[in-house]
């Protein structure tokens, strides 16, 4: 049996007072599609920020690739990460952003190169000839040498999503990557997102309200709710024979929202 | 009243002492945007006890006048076995006390990088040092670069200042000038007209670049 | 010298010349800067001209040489007075002009649609200014006035070099006498501080007691 990707053991988040994950386990195989659905506040964006490093754990342990993200090892002992250690495991995620977060200051070409030169070392040449080829698969080499700027929302998440893939990482996260677009935009990232998707070898973490969507695309579905995973399967069973209440409660008030 | 004879007679004695009250602006000002910016960057920094002692700098040397400062320094660093040249002392004044006020402007500049720049810096995996030098600062300094340039035409109109501590840069030529010969209304009038010529045009010029990056960064 | 002699000294006879200083220079600049600040924005072209030369011409130059210019310059064409005079003017002069500036953008910061409303409701010209734009623009003005009333009083400090008996004066004085240079100048740079940082705090605290509840 393959061993998961990445696995969360009894993680808890606390902001404050305010619990917003309470013991979650949960594993990732590699390559596999995972959709988190659910309401806002449920802390389905918290998961996958803990997994970005972007929030702190509060307690319990993740796991990449076998190897702990939050700790390390140390005599037998687990003790906090060093920063290098974080570095060292977090080159096997990336993450594209609800609000795309490109480099206003770069070009497109140079926001794609960015992080291959600077992080990955990648030699100029190379990083150039891999990035305008990453651009011309999202279909945005024209727009090579234009900043952000002049963009419009969807090209600008196109361009964000071409930056995260060409770091090659094993687990990609996807918050809400269509939320803050235009509704006739979201088309043009979708199909980037399940272009990816269908080449099979990344594992994916996709938050997401397009719920037509995540069922396309993912392999399981996880239901969060008040902080906990409340059910997860596959598409088709989630959304035809949803076991708990409360996903019934959430399904139809999109299906109400959708028929609008 | 005014003579036209004696004002001709010594204006390149005053021009020959602007070399200094220039040099003394850039090296302070160099001096100032380096300090400032690690002012800035400290006072952001999550220890906390080195962001409040930053901070309580930073408030004394605001809250002091820079004669004083200038004076502290020529004056009290000698008694630690730390004598200072005029100039030395004078460009250290200078640049300690600006340091401060180019920290706050760094720290606004970069308060207004968004935080959805550093996650993506940390998505990226670059380090701390990289998602500073490659994307916070080019970001944040930008914008700010015509409140720099006034702060710097500021440290140049402070420079008379120095004359205090016994530097002899236009202000104190102008008063050398005018104990010898009794007559402080040309020298002081050229002094006067040396900084407002070219103080005033260089402010004329960082207001043009405001809005020139005012349209670029708004638009 | 004890430490508490030369504080006692210092404060004796320094003092109260800083800080009367500080008052009445502070009042010329605000008065100063709200004339020039408003006569910026008259349609009177000379009014325009004589308030644009003013800001310019003193924001340009230094306060010191402004300083050196009124005490020495000055009763060369007969216009002679006392080193307290000419301090005075010569800080309320030049923060005056600084003041105009901050007067002048708090102004033009309030939203057209107030301006709109006062022409709607029929108002005058002054009147509008005085109930409907003034108010306002004054609120937003009282962060940088904080910040232009702390520079006035430390650059009170210049006077001592037109030999006016101020606490800088004072410690040049006291340091000419005894041997206590690190005291003196250390005491010097805290009463400073004493003086400034309660001033600061009460800034915040006005614009806080001013704005509350309004924006």
């Amino acid at each position: 049996m393959t061993e998961p990707i990445v696995r969360y053991n009894q993680v808890s988040k606390y902001f404050g007072d305010l619990q917003v994950l309470n013991k979650i386990d949960f594993d990732i195989m590699p390559g596999e599609k995972v959709a988190l659905i659910g309401p806002s506040g449920s802390g389905k964006t918290t998961f996958a920020r803990l997994l970005m490093t972007l929030e702190s754990l509060s307690s319990g342990t993740i796991q990449v690739d076998g190897q702990y993200l939050w700790h390390e090892e140390k005599d037998g002992k687990l003790v906090k990460a060093s920063s290098k250690h974080l570095r060292e495991v977090r080159q096997n995620i990336g993450m594209v952003f609800q609000h795309f977060h490109l480099f206003p200051h770069m070009t497109v070409l140079e926001n794609v190169m960015e992080a291959q030169v600077t992080v990955k070392k990648t030699p100029e040449k190379e990083a150039e000839k891999i990035s305008k080829d990453m651009l011309d698969k999202v279909g945005l080499l024209e727009k090579a040498d234009v900043y952000p700027a002049q963009l419009s929302g969807g090209q600008k998440q196109r361009v964000a999503i071409a930056r995260a893939l060409v770091m090659k990482p094993k687990v990609m996260i996807f918050d809400e990557p269509t939320s803050a677009l235009d509704p006739e935009l979201v088309g043009e990232v979708l199909e980037i997102i399940k272009e990816i998707a269908d080449e099979g070898e990344m594992a994916m973490l996709l938050i997401t309200h397009e719920m037509d969507f995540a069922l396309e695309v993912a392999d399981r579905i996880a239901f969060f709710d008040g902080g906990k995973i409340v059910e997860q399967g596959s598409p088709e069973q989630m959304i035809n024979n949803p076991e708990t209440p409360r996903l019934n409660e959430f399904l139809s008030r999109f299906n109400a929202t959708n028929s609008l | 009243m005014f003579d036209f004879q004696y004002a001709i007679e010594i204006f390149p004695t005053i021009l020959s002492a602007l070399r200094i009250t220039i040099s003394a602006t850039i090296v302070g000002f160099i001096l100032a945007f380096v300090l400032g910016l690690v002012l800035a960057m400290l006072s952001r920094t999550k220890v906390k006890t080195i962001a409040t002692i930053t901070n309580g700098v930073i408030k004394f040397i605001r809250n002091t006048p820079l004669l004083v400062q200038l004076y502290f320094i020529f004056y009290v660093f000698p008694s630690f076995g730390l004598t200072l040249s005029p100039f030395v002392a004078g460009v250290l004044g200078l640049g300690i006390h600006y340091s401060t006020y180019l920290s706050e402007v760094f720290r606004s500049g970069i308060d207004a990088v968004p935080v959805g720049q550093w996650e993506v810096g940390k998505a990226l995996n670059f380090t701390q040092k990289q998602t500073w030098t490659r994307i916070i600062l080019p970001q944040a300094v930008p914008p700010i670069v015509p409140v720099i340039g006034n702060y710097f035409i500021t440290m140049f109109k402070e420079t008379p200042l120095l004359s205090a501590i016994t530097l002899v840069e236009i202000l104190q030529q102008a008063k050398i000038l005018g104990a010898n010969s009794f007559s402080y209304v040309e020298p002081i009038t050229i002094v006067g007209i040396l900084f407002f010529v070219l103080s005033y045009p260089a402010s004329l010029l960082i207001k043009q670049l405001e809005n020139k990056l005012n349209k670029k960064y708004q638009v | 010298m004890s430490t508490l002699e030369i504080l006692g000294s210092l404060l004796k006879e320094g003092l109260l010349v800083t800080v009367s200083l500080t008052f009445f220079s502070a009042i010329l600049a605000l008065v100063l800067g709200f004339g020039s600040g408003l006569a910026r924005m008259s349609k009177s072209k000379i009014i325009w001209f004589i308030a644009g030369t003013y800001v310019e011409l003193f924001r340009g130059t230094s306060l010191l040489v402004q300083l050196f210019f009124i005490y020495f310059v000055l009763p060369m064409f007969g216009l002679r007075m006392s080193a307290m005079v000419a301090a005075v003017l010569a800080i309320g002069l030049n923060f005056g002009a600084y003041t105009s500036e901050v007067v002048r953008s708090a102004v033009q910061a309030i939203d057209v649609g107030q301006r709109e409303a006062s022409v709607a409701l029929n108002m005058t010209r002054q009147q509008m200014m005085r109930r409907i734009i003034i108010p306002q623009a004054f609120i937003r003005m009282i962060p940088n006035l904080g910040n232009q009333l702390i520079e006035l009083f430390k650059s009170t400090s210049l006077v001592s070099l037109i030999t006016l008996t101020d606490l800088t004066y004072q410690a040049n004085v006291l340091n000419g006498s005894t041997l206590e240079t690190t005291k003196i100048y250390t005491l010097l740079l805290l009463i400073y501080f004493v003086l400034a940082w309660p001033l600061t705090k009460g800034m915040n605290v006005l614009e806080r007691k001013l704005t509350e509840g309004r924006f």
